[in-house]
């Protein structure tokens, strides 16, 4: 039971962006990082949302988003010549992450207008909610 | 038969102009216990008040517990927890609405000459 309506679509949501919010905050933490266990310097990563039915009270249904999967950017990194770094190959050179930080900024800046947003919605609702209360006064 | 003729817009013209009319499917769960046949006894809106407050109890304990798992530590939904406190909020607004309505319908039974 749900007293208040489309709260699980806009839950979704708000968990989905969340999440978005940390891979941002893992990205931004790692841009100098030149040393991973998987090997190589480290891989920015994406995160990709999916529709999801969520049933309600009433047997209708109504589509929220949650992550569908993080996966790492392929594109390569640039390289610095530093030949006293420890990661430094043969001819000096640095393979660096593949971050870049106008782009996570702006990634993050999207991310918590989103996360804003369905709060908002959160809020009307509950207004919503009382407002529905107040017709017997 | 509802005083308010608009609140059930499903309900057919023809029946609205009858008194003795059947009750649209839905509502029949509205009428008093001994003439839907389940006769519930004189504990009859004591158990329905009962089960209204179990009710919002159990959203209580469900936002608590979404809260006491945010503050350990155990998960970051902190609005999981917000929410599940704010639909508490309104299900505890609702019954004491409806507590009030019946403490006024009762009062003004009590009222009636005789």
């Amino acid at each position: 039971m749900n007293l208040i309506s489309g709260i699980d679509v806009t839950a979704g949501a708000l968990a989905a962006q969340k999440m978005r919010l940390d891979i941002v905050a893992q990205n931004i933490a790692n841009a100098q990082a030149t040393r991973t266990p998987e090997g190589g310097p480290y891989k920015r990563q994406i995160v990709s949302f999916e529709t999801e039915l969520v049933k309600r009270a009433g047997g209708t249904s109504l589509p929220t988003v949650h992550v569908a999967g993080i996966t790492s950017d392929r594109t390569p990194g640039e390289q610095v010549y530093n030949p006293q770094h420890p990661d430094a190959g043969a001819d000096g050179l640095v393979q660096m992450p593949n971050v870049n930080l106008s782009y996570e900024m702006v990634d993050l800046i999207t991310a918590s207008r989103s996360y804003e947003a369905n709060l908002s919605v959160v809020k009307n609702a509950r207004t919503l909610a009382l407002k529905a209360l107040e017709i017997g006064k | 038969m509802s005083p308010i003729g608009s609140v059930y817009p499903t309900a057919h013209s023809a029946t609205l102009g009858r008194v003795d009319a059947p009750l649209p499917k839905g509502l029949s769960g509205l009428l008093a216990p001994d003439q839907t046949g389940t006769a519930a006894g004189p504990e009859g809106f004591g158990r329905m008040l009962d089960g209204l407050v179990a009710t919002v109890d159990a959203k209580e304990a469900q936002a608590t517990e979404l809260t006491r798992k945010v503050l350990l530590g155990d998960s970051d939904q902190i609005h999981q927890s917000v929410i599940a406190m704010q639909e508490a909020s309104v299900a505890f607004s609702l019954m004491v609405e409806v507590r009030n309505k019946l403490v006024e319908s009762y009062q003004e039974l009590m009222r009636m000459q005789v």
